[in-house]
């Protein structure tokens, strides 16, 4: 169905369901929103904030959420730019630690590649020491890193992330090579949240909708807000007003497919424009404590690219992420002992295995049964059990994507029970249409689980 | 103490109010149902319902929730007992005897010291949650880098245990696992490892994905392979009611101490229910008179780690409500959950929304009776579920794994790990080769790692951090003793054997 067929059909669909012509007619019928990250985290917070949002107002019918976890989200990236070339129906939250995941991963695939739609929301970030440091304010603690700074650890969330982005910068604008901080990476906020409780660390470095909560508890005390401006109803001065010149947000926006033309590049722009004047948006703001930081089109695109330029030379100095991914040579210590001990186990294993096949044999007699007597059973000698089902694995991994979850699922079934027993070939075809078809409404509709889609699911 | 009481006297009423306690059932069944499903856990489930429960008031919402929780962490024993397919990390540990007892037709028994085991604990950490909450999880800030890295050492300790009749065999398992878990972002530098330029390996081979992977599909492809070869094992069912009078005897030692066990190591954020799990099971077999029945069908070793992942998982609360910190992915979704009301966790919850906490605690104390009443009745039903025809049993659970690794990211390439996994977990099958090692050193090699090379970073290259911190120390010496002891105990009986 091509979209002009798609908006008029979900029109009429709105106006047979609802009998109200007034009614608000969606931008579009389904756009789906790609996170990235892991459910809990800022980006998947976003776009489910945006499906709440779009569905309640009606700008959009359907919102799918899909998360494509991993590496500061440059997967997803990929996986976006290879899967949804051309499509108007799908967008992907992004943002700064993307962009930090670029450099350091040096990913294949950029922002470049996709299509700019707008940037969003921002967070401030604040510093911040456990309630018993000697730190009192920002001067005290820049006294001591500029004394000796790897006598000072700094725990944030992972490298690369917007948390150590602003602890090289803020290294580099008091004169501290950032190179020479001593950045702990906690995976996720609530590890480095509890080690900064904890006194583990000396300082840390966090989202200040984090950090909030404690800072107002008292059990941690903040040094300085990353915000241009005083916060209203959070007593902590910013970094400028202590001499770090210096603000800093960890912003987040969302981008369309690459190769899509102007008029869906519009479509999509104005839904999500649609979408940021409403009050339900505005609420939602506010409840997440996240900054309005709306910047559509070409602004958008020129901000990226100077805020591409600061992450990437405070990276470089920071000296993250520089080692040659993928060889032998510079793993470490730690690698080396593994498959060094990999190897030794594999060659005694080997040994022993070859001198000691008797213990095995006498140990184990179940498993070396070896002439199985034919009478006793009723189903038909069948050696190539194992490679029934080998087939019934491959078939599922090249129909999955091609012809959709519930075929490639009846066909898996019916081979694997195939190769125990070929009896009941069309029974269990009516089992493997059953358990196929009952699965995907289940998980694929109730759950709404990414599940591979053919022409059959979207008859369903 | 008394006021405690009194606030959770307050909660109980709110939660045994009608739509309450609906929302506690729609919770717990779910739970449980999604619990059973490989891969499919509660993280992700709570996170879907999250839109959906926009309209509820929250307290309903975090009722619901709590429910999904504590049935997700049960559900996961079934399909591990009755066909050797643990669905998470948390019910590996169940699997290794309580599948056994399925095949020896004691599957029941397994199920029922399973749901009691759960019960029990779960309760008693709940009780442990609502009189202890603070201070316990201002004990557990005292634990940084050195400490967590000390802890995953006696966690390691446990593999000595689980290696089976070869200890060579054994080992190369630990060691295929731990050069796994080197595959992706060291959480350091950023630098990726083992990659090979494939962005999807960026972040490592998902443990769920190498569970699933080398027992369900694993499982599959060796009956497979055994199809030819030997004669398929008759199971025999016994009975489909609960266990003897001699289970009950041997059970209800191993559920207390699974769920003193399990607390304690679920509110500390490390490594999720894998290392109570398999310290409770290493445990009930140091402690048994006849350690030999381990791995051959032992009731503890079922009754021990599931009380032990049930207190974990009320353990897991205790940071999140008492703290705001979020110590496992299903603990982050809840944080965001709460965000959505506009609700910050954190030191100022329980003055500021005693209502909704004492709620919840409540709530989970009518959740847990509530697993306990849904699913005794359902043990018979279970059970008979090894008598299905094979040919549907492996059929089924084939396109169940493929659903749970394919939903984790909606990646082909983790299918395409997946039944990789589950080749080499055949092999590993006919050669005889233990499978838990291989899982045990995939979640705890880079989990030491981590917290061995954070502690130095801390302590500026000084390796005494280790042997200068208290608690370090003594975990540190507590594995020492659990392997070095338990050798001089073998010399001192083998010497009195050949003395006889």
């Amino acid at each position: 169905m091509s979209l002009p067929h798609r908006v008029l059909a979900s029109i009429v669909f709105c106006v047979a369901a609802t009998g109200v012509a007034a009614a608000q007619q969606p931008h579009l019928d389904q756009l789906r929103l790609i996170a990235p990250a892991a459910p809990g985290g800022g980006w998947d917070q976003t776009a489910r904030v945006m499906q709440q949002v779009l569905q309640r107002t009606g700008i959009v019918r359907t919102a799918p959420v899909e998360n494509i976890p991993g590496a500061a989200g440059t997967i997803g990236l990929a996986r976006f730019v290879g899967s949804e070339q051309g499509r108007d129906d799908a967008i992907l939250v992004s943002g700064l630690i993307m962009l930090g995941g670029i450099v350091m991963h040096r990913s294949p695939v950029t922002l470049h590649e996709v299509t700019p739609i707008a940037r969003l929301t921002g967070e401030y970030e604040a510093i911040v020491v456990p309630a018993n440091s000697p730190f009192r304010t920002l001067a005290d603690m820049i006294r001591a890193l500029k004394e000796r700074p790897e006598a000072l650890s700094w725990g944030g969330g992972s490298a690369g992330g917007s948390d150590q982005i602003l602890a090289g910068l803020v290294a580099e604008a008091v004169g501290v090579p950032p190179g020479r901080i001593n950045y702990v990476a906690f995976s996720g906020g609530g590890e480095s949240l509890s080690a900064i409780l904890g006194g583990q660390v000396s300082l840390g470095i966090n989202g200040l909708a984090e950090l909030e909560p404690q800072i107002q508890a008292g059990t941690v005390r903040a040094l300085a807000v990353s915000s241009a401006e005083r916060l209203s109803g959070l007593d902590v001065p910013t970094l400028r007003e202590q001499g770090v010149d210096l603000e800093f947000e960890n912003w987040r926006s969302v981008v369309a497919p690459p190769g899509i033309g102007s008029s869906e590049r519009q479509r999509v722009e104005s839904v999500i424009a649609a979408m940021v004047a409403t009050p339900e948006w505005r609420e939602a703001l506010a409840r997440y404590r996240w900054i309005d930081r709306y910047l559509p089109g070409e602004k958008f695109t020129q901000f990226v690219a100077g805020e591409e330029l600061r992450v990437r030379t405070t990276l470089q100095q920071l000296d993250t992420g520089q080692g040659s991914g993928g060889t032998l040579a510079s793993v470490g210590a730690y690698p080396t002992f593994v498959l060094g001990g990999l190897a030794i186990c594999t060659i005694a294993a080997l040994v022993v295995g070859r001198s000691g096949r008797g213990v095995a044999a006498a140990r184990r007699p179940q498993a070396n049964v070896s002439e199985p007597n034919p009478e006793s059973r009723t189903p038909s000698p069948e050696t190539g059990t194992a490679w029934w089902i080998g087939l019934a694995l491959v078939a599922n991994l090249v129909m999955a994507e091609t012809v959709g979850f519930v075929t490639a699922s009846t066909a898996m079934f019916w081979l694997a029970a195939r190769a125990f027993d070929d009896r009941h070939p069309i029974r269990d075809a009516a089992f493997a249409v059953i358990m196929a078809i009952s699965a995907y409404l289940l998980f694929g509709r109730l759950l709404q689980l990414p599940l591979p889609a053919g022409p059959l699911e979207g008859w369903l | 103490m008394l006021e405690t009481l009194r606030a959770l006297g307050a909660g109980f009423a709110s939660a045994f109010a009608l739509h309450h306690l609906g929302w506690a059932l729609v919770g717990t069944t779910l739970g449980t149902f999604i619990g059973v499903l490989p891969g499919i856990g509660p993280a992700l489930t709570v996170a879907v319902l999250l839109p959906v429960t926009f309209n509820l008031d929250p307290i309903s919402a975090f009722i619901m929730f709590g429910g999904i929780y504590s049935g997700a962490m049960y559900g996961g024993s079934t399909t591990s007992i009755l066909l050797n397919t643990p669905g998470e990390t948390g019910s590996i540990a169940t699997a290794i005897d309580g599948y056994m007892m399925a095949r020896q037709g004691r599957g029941a028994a397994a199920l029922t010291t399973a749901a009691i085991g759960s019960f029990v604990a779960g309760t008693l950490a709940t009780i442990a949650l609502t009189f202890f909450a603070p201070a316990l999880a201002r004990a557990a800030l005292r634990f940084g880098p050195a400490e967590y890295f000390a802890l995953t050492v006696v966690a390691f300790t446990t593999v000595s245990l689980l290696l089976g009749p070869s200890r060579v065999k054994g080992l190369f398992s630990l060691f295929l696992g731990l050069s796994v878990g080197l595959v992706g972002i060291d959480q350091l530098t950023g630098d990726a490892r083992f990659s090979f330029g494939i962005p999807q390996l960026l972040d490592g081979i998902d443990v769920v994905i190498l569970v699933i992977g080398l027992f369900a599909v694993g499982e599959t492809l060796y009956q497979a392979w055994q199809y030819g070869r030997s004669e398929p094992e008759a199971v025999v069912l016994h009975d489909f009611t609960g266990m003897s009078r001699e289970e009950w005897r041997r059970s209800w030692g191993s559920w207390l101490r699974g769920a003193a066990i399990g607390f304690p190591l679920g509110v500390l954020p490390c490594g999720g229910t894998v290392i109570p799990t398999f310290v409770s099971y290493a445990t009930e077999k140091r402690l048994s008179k006849e350690p030999e029945r381990f791995g051959h069908g032992a009731i503890e070793g079922v009754a021990g780690p599931e009380a032990a992942n049930n207190a974990a998982a009320a353990g897991v609360l205790v940071p999140l409500l008492t703290l705001g910190l979020p110590s496992s992915a299903t603990a982050a979704v809840m944080l965001a959950a709460f965000q959505q009301y506009g609700l910050q966790p954190g030191p100022l919850l329980f003055t500021s929304r005693p209502d909704l906490v004492w709620t919840l605690i409540a709530s989970l104390y009518i959740g847990n009776v509530m697993l306990l009443v849904l699913n005794l009745p359902l043990v018979g039903v279970w059970a008979r579920v090894m008598l299905m025809p094979r040919r549907l049993l492996f059929a089924g659970i084939l396109v169940l794994a493929s659903l749970g690794a394919y939903s984790l990211n909606g990646s082909l390439l983790d299918l395409a790990i997946l039944y990789l996994v589950g080749a080499v977990g055949c092999a590993m099958r006919i050669y005889d080769v233990p499978l838990v090692p291989a899982v045990l050193g995939l979640v705890l090699g880079p989990l030491s790692e981590l917290q061995f090379r954070r502690a130095m970073a801390i302590s500026e290259g000084d390796i005494t951090i280790f042997v200068t911190r208290p608690i370090s120390v003594v975990l540190l010496l507590a594995a020492v003793m659990v392997l070095f002891g338990s050798r001089l105990l073998t010399r001192k009986l083998t010497t009195v054997e050949a003395g006889l």
